[in-house]
């Protein structure tokens, strides 16, 4: 055993690796995205790892692999996973002949923005498995475990982590020598009754199926141990605690016993399979414990589930958790949960403010608005927009601007203030033609950057050419799939792209979907993109503008600067537009003059054109952005 | 000791998540259990960037609950406050009192609090509070050194961090993350550990 220090995503690629997966492929999402970022860096050989355009086509290349005979793993964040149900529950019902593991990160307390889903009931619907390791060394582990589960099952297995786990770096101790996996030919196996669905015979046939495999995985389960039961003292206090929140028993146990809590006493189930429902060690529990608190992160699943099962045993057992209270559907466990929990199901006498801090400190800080980066092109292409709007003759609230997901989504903060709305991966232009028919009188305009048009971007503009909605499309193409950390894209420089890929071009694409009116336009030349994009909202039809400059921090990691940016301190009067208008993190007040910090501009020259008093002066490098 | 916990925060580019690392691996070092949970959310460049370090336990959770960090690391004046929730009575904050003002502190149009108003936050939250001025940061060959490292060696010489970390453990560690600017590193470190 080599023990080495690694984050929750790093130990979940490496017991892929070690459970001789094939095919890995996924689409970048905070939190998951370290999964797949570690595979593309170890480059094990014979193993296909890809970036996927979407979700939805990552699950189906990853099934048809597993379908193969082959074992494969498909990563994404939760959102992704409401991308590629549509498939996953399909696939679900014809299950799979090698093994398919599904990773998805849930992000309880909502890190990184979008919904705090629990991708536990996703499991629940589709009948599929679903494991929760609690900490980074369990997520080798059990990755392997799922590997396992999946292929003696025949089904698709789920593995959940959240943020807590995904993104923490701790010790994993990873097996000096894993076992050599074979090379396994791929098989075909022709069988309409199990991989096609026309028809309710065969449909129906698969459901049956389907619940016969999630027995089997049951049985498995408890065969394998993966949910420990400890029973202690009868009719004393039961706990059962999933996934992350097993990891918070320990110190929580040691706290309340300060306050009568006795640890010896108590039951514990530590529920790591969470689906299918441990229903024999669920009752188990029930029979022994009058009492039974369950901590479990967002929704009452596993509370629900329980109280099935106390009803089914016709046990009035008290059951302290979020159905009736204390805790409540929102936000990340820790340690006081176990203590607030205990205290509220023994009636233990604890301080109330044991884990209230002085959270009044924070009301004293300054506000910090995320915003885009020291030349980030997204600050030229919003203030742009910002620009055009005036222009064309409109007030801003009278011009909806449709947002996405990415960085794209930070024109919503000052000082832009530019977009409106984010919704899902593509949804800006199909929101956009809602407002349209809707009857907005202005101009509509909408938002997206490369990845996530590529993602799910495309059907939505093919929609708006189809039915001629009057709207305007602005592209940001950065050639990076970049919040997430600058993962490769089909845009990307071919310089990024893997062994035997190709890069894609938007200008090539966008006029063959039918939109005849198309420009491309740079967002460091602000004026001549404004007066375009201007022109561009009286038009009629479906424009689109590609606002193009490449992600200012692969630029930068190469060594590439746009320009230089220097101050005429002497014509400076400190008016501060520069700053109001660009909100740019490299300028800062002097005492006489605004200051430039030399390390962090990239010299976009976007502050040059905002100062109407020449005390900026931005050159441009001979280097030309690729 | 039962457990050793660390409240990360600052502005993104300020290395506040180096400080996170070294600390990790100089724990890991000496063969402590350690989580380390950095947590950058959305926050390119600029963004506010915290991370939470657990030390000495077996079997920890990611998230420091509030009143449970024995020590706060902060690089920026304001953001200290978010912390002041998760300090320990009796625990220590260290501040590289770095202002990072907002655009719209910037533009005269949102307050940014003093360092005094920072004190009586973590004063009433019953811990001490060590500031480090940034013009104090001493320097290398005509430049400033880095002041996360030197921050952090401040950290150890004035906290209990210093019982729970071997310095040499540290040096270890600063000698290998980087290929350039060793001595640099080192210079910072040591003024830090220098530093009553």
């Amino acid at each position: 055993m080599t023990v080495k220090l690694m984050t929750g995503n790093e130990a979940l690629a490496w017991g892929a690796l070690h459970a001789g997966v094939k095919v890995v492929t996924g689409y970048p999402g905070t939190p998951s995205t370290g999964a797949l970022t570690s595979l593309l860096k170890m480059g094990p050989e014979g193993v296909h790892v890809e970036w996927s355009v979407n979700e939805k086509v990552a699950l189906e290349v990853a099934s048809g692999a597993a379908w193969a005979g082959q074992r494969a793993l498909c990563t994404m964040k939760m959102s992704g996973l409401n991308v590629c149900y549509d498939s996953l529950i399909s696939v679900a019902y014809s299950g799979v002949l090698g093994a398919l593991v599904v990773y998805v990160a849930d992000d309880a307390g909502a890190n990184a923005g979008m919904p705090e889903q629990d991708s536990r009931g996703f499991a629940i619907m589709a009948d599929l498995p679903m494991l929760e390791p609690a900490s980074a060394d369990e997520v080798y582990r059990m990755t392997k475990t799922a590997f396992a589960l999946s292929e003696e099952a025949g089904s698709p297995v789920f593995i959940r982590l959240v943020t807590a786990n995904s993104d923490s770096f701790a010790p994993v101790a990873l097996d000096d020598d894993p076992p050599a996996w074979p090379v396994r030919e791929a098989v075909l196996t022709h069988d309409i009754d199990r991989f096609t669905k026309a028809g309710a015979a065969i449909c129906m046939g698969q459901h049956r199926d389907l619940l016969a495999r999630l027995e089997h995985a049951e049985r498995w389960i408890a065969d394998h141990g993966l949910n420990a039961l400890t029973l202690g003292a009868k009719g004393g206090l039961g706990v059962v605690a999933a996934g992350i929140t097993t990891a918070y028993l320990e110190e929580g146990f040691e706290i309340a016993s300060q306050y009568g809590f006795e640890p010896e006493a108590a039951s514990v189930l530590r529920v790591k399979a969470v689906h299918p429902f441990p229903v024999e060690q669920a009752q188990a529990l029930l029979r022994h414990c009058d009492t039974i608190l369950v901590l479990e992160e967002l929704e009452a699943h596993l509370e629900s589930a329980l109280r099935v099962q106390a009803q089914r045993l016709g046990l009035s057992t008290r059951v302290v958790g979020k159905l009736d209270g204390p805790f409540e559907r929102i936000g990340e466990y820790g340690v006081g949960h176990v203590v607030r929990g205990l205290a509220a199901a023994l009636g233990l006498a604890i301080p109330a403010d044991l884990f209230e801090g002085r959270a009044t400190a924070e009301s004293f800080a300054a506000g910090r608005p995320i915003t885009v980066c020291a030349g980030c092109p997204h600050r030229g292409t919003f203030m742009a927009i910002n620009k055009a709007v005036r222009r064309a003759g409109f007030k801003k609230n009278e011009v909806m601007v449709t947002g996405d997901i990415g960085c794209t989504i930070l024109g919503m903060n000052p000082p832009f203030n530019t977009v409106w709305t984010e919704v899902s991966m593509g949804a800006a232009t199909g929101l956009a033609q809602g407002y349209v028919h809707a009857g907005v009188p202005a101009p509509v305009i909408a938002t997206v950057g490369d990845s996530t048009f590529y993602h799910a971007g495309i059907p939505a503009l093919i929609n708006a050419v189809q039915h001629q909605v009057p709207l305007t499309l602005v592209i940001m193409d950065n050639g990076w799939t970049s919040m997430t950390g600058m993962q490769v894209d089909p845009g990307t420089s071919e310089d990024y792209q893997e062994q035997g890929d190709r890069k894609l071009d938007l200008a090539q694409i966008v006029p063959v979907l039918g939109v005849e009116q198309f420009w491309v336009v740079d967002p460091f030349r602000v004026d001549e993109m404004a007066e375009t994009l201007a022109a561009a909202l009286a038009l009629p039809g479906v424009k689109v503008l590609l606002a193009r400059q490449e992600c200012v921090m692969p630029a930068l990691r190469r060594g590439h600067r746009a320009g230089r940016t220097s101050v005429v301190a002497g014509n400076c009067n400190l008016c501060r537009l520069c700053i109001t208008v660009t909100g740019c993190p490299a300028i800062t007040l002097g005492s006489e003059a605004i200051e430039i910090d030399a390390a962090v501009c990239y010299g976009c020259g976007l502050c040059t054109a905002t100062c109407n008093r020449a005390a900026l002066r931005s050159e441009a490098t001979l280097e030309v952005a690729p | 000791m039962k457990g050793y916990d660390i409240y990360l925060v600052g502005v993104g580019g300020q290395g506040v998540l180096t400080i996170g690392e070294i600390i990790m691996s100089a724990a890991f070092r000496k063969g402590q259990p350690v989580n380390f949970y950095p947590t950058k959310g959305m926050a390119q460049r600029g963004g506010f960037v915290k991370a939470q370090l657990r030390i000495g336990r077996e079997s920890a959770g990611a998230s420091i609950p509030e009143k449970g960090a024995d020590l706060v690391i902060s690089t920026e004046v304001s953001e200290t406050l978010k912390a002041v929730r998760y300090i320990k009575p009796g625990g220590d904050v260290v501040l590289f009192a770095y202002v990072w003002a907002p655009t719209a502190v910037m533009v005269g149009k949102a307050p940014y609090p003093a360092v005094e108003t920072v004190a009586e936050q973590v004063a009433e939250a019953g811990a001490s509070l060590t500031v480090i001025a940034p013009e104090t940061l001493p320097s290398f060959e005509g430049a400033p050194v880095p002041d996360n490292i030197y921050t952090l060696g401040v950290a150890v010489a004035n906290t209990r961090l210093g019982e729970v970390l071997d310095p040499a453990d540290v040096e270890a560690f600063v000698r290998t993350r980087w290929k350039k600017g060793i001595e640099r590193n080192l210079f910072a470190l040591s003024a830090g550990l220098a530093r009553a």
